[in-house]
C-alpha cells in the first residue's frame, strides 16, 4: 500500500493553511477537490505541490466549481475513498445543495474552511456566517484558533466522522487570515502516530461492483421521518465519540484539549466573552490585562458547535454573572438583531436555574481584528450590566456605540 | 512512491448491420443490470436506453444517477431496477459526482486500497441536468477526462417535472413552459443547443457520438467504444418520452428510427484519435419531418410555416452530414407545400408505413 514514509515527529513554523495541507497529507487522503477562494486556497496550493512534489498520492482534482468540489468529495467517499476539499465565503454557499446529500447519505466527507466575508461587496476578511450557515445540514463542526489547533481538528475530525457509530462529515473551520495566514509553530506528528491515531477509511456500504448497493433511491413521504431521525441520532450519538477521539488524540500526541469549550480564567470570573475561533488569541491578552486591573474577567470559547454541546454551555455560562457573546456573524433579523451564536447560548441557558444576563456583541464584523480597546470596551458593557442588575441594550454593535 | 498499474477492461464489439431496430444478435450479453419492475412508463424510451447501455456495460459496472426520471421512476426506497452499485446524485452534479466515483477508483487500485479492473463508470442524466443545470460540472469531467462515460438520455424535455421545456426540446415542441397560444403559436420559439456537437468540439480528447433507440445494436457498440476509450466519453442518446410527447406507447422505436430518417437527429461519431467527425451513418430511408411530427401530440399545434421551419433546420443537417437533399425535402420546406397539423387520421397513415 502506497502509505507516507516514515518521518519523525517535527516542529515547523506554518500558517493554518499550510497546516490544513499537512493534516490532509498525514492522513494519507486519496481525492482531492479544489477549487480556488481566498483565503482557503493556500491551502491548496500547498496540496498541489505536495502531490507534484511526489510527497502525497492522491487524486487532485480541479473542479469547475465549490459545487462541483463538494459532488466530486462525495461521490469520491461513496465510492470508499478518503476526500478532502475545502472553501471560503460564497464559495461555501454555492455548494450549499450538497450539505445535506452529504450528511444524509452519511459519508465523513471532510472540508476545510477558512472563513470569510459574504458579499456584498467582496470582502476579503474573517466572518463565520459562511460556515455557520450551513450549522444544520448534519456536519460536524468546530473552530480552531491557531494553526496547531487546525492541524490537530483535521485528524480528529476524520476520526470522528470516519467511526462506523457517526459516518459524518466534517468542516474543520479556522478564521480567515487570523489563523489561515498567520504562522506558528505546528508539531508535525511521526506519520507511526497517525497510523495509532486514524485507522484506514472503511466505509461499510460503498459503491462497489463486488457488492452493488443503492445510494440515495428516492422515498415516500413517510420513509423520511426515520431516515432523519437516524441523521439526528447521528449527530446526537457522535458525542461521546467526539470526547473519546479528544481523550485517544491526547494519549497518542500529547496535546490535550476539551472537546467542546475552552476555559480561559475562569475560576472566580463574573464576567466571560463566549466566542469560537481565532479572536480568542487576543481576548486572552486583553482579559490578562483587566485582570492586572483587578477586574473578575474570563472567557469561555467554543471548540465543537455541532453538535451542540447545550448542557455543557449550561453548566458552564451558569457559573456567571454575565455573558458577553462575541458574535462575528450575521443572523439579520435574528432573534437579537445581531448574531446566531446569542440564540443557542441562551437557549441552552433556559434550563439553568441560575441563568446570566447575557449581550451579544457584533464585533470582528468585515474581517476587522477586534482590538484590545474593543475588548475592554466590551467588559465594560458586561459589568456595567452586573452591577445594574440587568441589560439596557441586548445587542451592541462595537466601534460603533460610545 | 510504489503504485500499482491500473488494469482496465476491453469490451467486444458487435456485429451489426447499422439497421438492426428488430435485429436478433446471439451474442448479446444475458446479464441485465437494469432489471424490470421499476416504475417508468409503458414505452419509455430512457428505461430502454438504460436496459440496453447497461447490457453492453456488463456487469463490473457503476451507475450514477442525477435527479430526473431515471432516478425518480426507477428507484423507489428498498425497491430499486439495478444490479449493479448506483447512487443518485444532485441534478447539477452528474459530471462532478460522476469524476469523484472514477478518482477514487483511480487512487483506490493505485494504492492497493481496491482490487480489480477498473470498474465502468457511467453517469445517466437526462438532458435538463446534461444541457442546463449540470452542463458545466459535466464539461468539466469531460475536460479533466475521467475514466468514465456520460450519456445525456435526451428525451428533450424535463419529463419527470412534468413536462417542461429545456435546452433541447426542439422548435414548435409544446411543453408546459412552452404552450401555444394566439401569440405565440409555435410554442417553444428556440431551436435546441446543439449539445452532442458542443461537447465534441470543447473536449476534442474524448469519444463523443451520438445514437438512438432505434438502432440499439449502434447505441451498444457506441456505449462499448466510450467505455473502452481510456478516458472521458459522452453520448447523447435519444429517448422518446410517451408522456411528453403524447404518442402511441408501442411506437417508442419507430419515433427512433423516425426522426433519424427524417433528419432531426443526426447520428455521427467524434473519432479523437484522428480529431474527426464521422457521418457515415445512413438511415435506410429519407423522409420528410412532417412524417415524423405528425406522430405526436406535442406538434399537433403546428402551421406549415412551423412545419417548414423544422423541415429547413433538417435540411441544413443533411447538409452538415454531406447529403445531397432529393427535391421533395427541398419542396417540403415551403409553406406553400404544407398544410397545418390537425388530424389524428394523419397520423395514423404515417403509423400503417413504419
Amino acid at each position: 500500500m502506497a502509505m507516507l514514509a516514515d518521518v519523525k515527529k517535527r516542529t515547523v513554523r506554518i500558517n493554518g493553511c499550510v497546516a490544513s495541507a499537512q493534516a490532509a497529507k498525514y492522513a494519507d487522503v486519496d481525492v482531492i477537490a479544489a477549487y480556488p477562494i481566498r483565503p482557503y486556497t493556500a491551502t491548496m496550493m500547498a496540496l498541489a505541490q505536495m502531490v507534484a512534489n511526489g510527497e502525497l498520492d492522491a487524486e487532485y482534482i480541479v473542479a469547475d466549481s465549490e459545487h462541483s468540489q463538494l459532488s466530486i468529495a462525495h461521490g469520491a467517499a461513496s465510492s470508499g475513498a478518503r476526500v478532502f476539499t475545502g472553501s471560503s465565503g460564497v464559495g461555501v454557499q454555492f455548494a450549499y445543495e450538497l450539505y445535506s446529500p452529504i450528511s444524509g447519505s452519511r459519508m465523513p466527507v471532510q472540508m476545510m474552511i477558512a472563513d470569510r466575508t459574504l458579499d456584498p461587496p467582496g470582502d476579503f476578511g474573517s466572518e463565520h456566517t459562511d460556515a455557520l450557515s450551513t450549522r444544520d445540514m448534519g456536519w460536524i463542526m468546530g473552530w480552531s484558533c491557531d494553526a496547531q489547533e487546525a492541524f490537530d481538528n483535521h485528524l480528529i475530525a476524520y476520526r470522528i466522522g470516519e467511526d462506523p457509530r457517526v459516518l459524518l462529515p466534517q468542516m474543520v473551520c479556522q478564521d480567515g487570515f487570523f489563523v489561515s495566514h498567520i504562522t506558528g509553530d505546528v508539531e508535525l506528528p511521526d506519520t507511526g502516530q497517525v497510523k495509532e491515531f486514524l485507522p484506514p477509511y472503511k466505509h461499510p456500504y460503498p459503491l462497489d461492483p463486488r457488492h452493488p448497493v443503492s445510494h440515495g433511491p428516492q422515498i415516500m413521504p413517510e420513509q423520511g421521518p426515520p431516515l432523519q431521525l437516524e441523521r439526528a441520532r447521528a449527530m446526537e450519538e457522535s458525542m461521546a465519540v467526539i470526547e473519546q477521539a479528544h481523550e485517544e488524540f491526547a494519549k497518542i500526541f500529547g496535546r490535550r484539549y476539551d472537546a467542546w469549550i475552552d476555559e480561559f480564567m475562569t475560576d472566580d470570573a463574573e464576567v466571560v466573552f463566549f466566542l469560537q475561533g481565532a479572536h480568542a488569541v487576543t481576548a486572552r491578552f486583553a482579559i490578562q490585562h483587566m485582570r492586572e486591573r483587578g477586574l473578575k474577567v474570563g472567557m469561555v470559547r467554543l471548540r465543537t458547535i455541532r453538535p451542540y454541546p447545550t448542557e455543557r454551555v449550561r453548566e458552564v455560562l451558569s457559573k456567571f454573572k454575565v455573558v458577553g457573546v462575541i458574535e462575528t456573524n450575521m443572523g439579520l433579523g435574528g432573534v437579537s438583531s445581531g448574531g446566531v451564536l446569542y440564540a443557542e447560548a441562551v437557549a441552552a441557558l433556559y434550563e439553568s436555574q441560575k441563568r446570566p444576563l447575557v449581550l451579544s456583541f457584533m464585533a470582528g464584523m468585515g474581517g476587522e481584528a477586534i482590538v484590545l480597546k474593543e475588548f475592554y470596551w466590551m467588559a465594560e458593557k458586561m459589568l456595567d450590566a452586573q452591577r445594574r442588575g440587568k441589560i439596557e441594550k441586548r445587542t451592541h454593535w462595537v466601534g460603533f456605540e460610545d | 512512491m510504489a503504485t500499482i498499474e491500473v488494469e482496465r477492461q476491453l469490451l467486444p464489439i458487435l456485429d451489426s448491420p447499422n439497421q438492426g431496430a428488430r435485429f436478433y444478435n446471439p451474442e448479446l450479453p444475458t446479464s441485465e443490470p437494469f432489471v424490470p419492475g421499476h416504475r417508468t412508463c409503458a414505452g419509455c424510451g430512457p428505461s430502454i436506453q438504460y436496459r440496453m447501455t447497461s447490457k453492453a456495460a456488463g456487469d463490473n459496472t457503476i451507475l450514477v444517477g442525477p435527479t430526473g426520471c431515471m432516478y425518480v421512476a426507477n428507484s423507489s426506497y428498498l425497491c430499486t431496477p439495478y444490479n449493479v452499485p448506483w447512487a443518485h446524485t444532485q441534478i447539477g452534479s452528474a459530471g462532478s459526482f460522476t469524476a469523484g466515483v472514477a478518482a477514487a477508483y483511480e487512487a483506490m487500485i493505485r494504492k492497493g486500497k481496491w482490487k480489480g479492473k477498473f470498474p465502468n463508470i457511467i453517469c445517466e442524466a437526462g438532458d435538463g441536468s446534461a444541457s442546463d443545470i449540470g452542463l458545466a460540472s459535466i464539461s468539466g469531467a469531460l475536460y479533466r477526462n475521467h475514466d468514465c462515460l456520460i450519456i445525456c438520455y435526451d428525451n428533450e424535455q424535463y419529463a419527470n417535472t412534468g413536462i417542461q421545456a429545456s435546452s433541447r426540446t426542439p422548435y414548435g415542441g409544446m411543453t408546459t413552459f412552452s404552450p401555444p397560444g394566439p401569440e405565440v403559436p409555435e410554442g417553444k420559439k428556440l431551436y435546441p443547443k446543439d449539445l452532442a456537437r458542443m461537447m465534441a468540439a470543447g473536449h476534442p480528447h474524448c469519444y463523443v457520438a451520438t445514437a438512438s433507440v432505434g438502432y440499439p445494436i449502434d447505441l451498444m457498440n457506441k456505449v462499448r467504444k466510450g467505455l473502452n476509450h481510456k478516458g472521458a466519453a459522452y453520448l447523447m442518446i435519444y429517448t422518446p418520452c410517451q408522456k411528453g410527447f403524447v404518442y402511441e406507447t408501442p411506437r417508442s422505436i419507430d419515433l427512433g428510427r423516425l426522426v433519424v430518417e427524417c433528419g432531426l437527429y443526426p447520428m455521427w461519431e467524434w473519432n479523437p484519435e484522428k480529431r474527426a467527425f464521422n457521418y457515415s451513418f445512413r438511415p435506410a430511408s429519407m423522409r420528410p419531418v412532417s412524417e415524423y411530427l405528425k406522430l405526436q401530440g406535442r406538434f399537433g399545434h403546428l402551421h406549415a410555416e412551423h412545419i417548414a421551419n423544422l423541415q429547413k433546420f433538417a435540411n441544413e443537417q443533411w447538409r452538415m452530414m454531406g447529403v445531397e437533399l432529393p427535391e421533395a425535402l427541398i419542396q417540403a420546406s415551403d409553406a406553400k407545400n404544407l398544410t397545418n397539423m390537425a388530424a389524428a387520421a394523419e397520423a395514423e397513415a404515417v403509423a400503417q408505413t413504419l
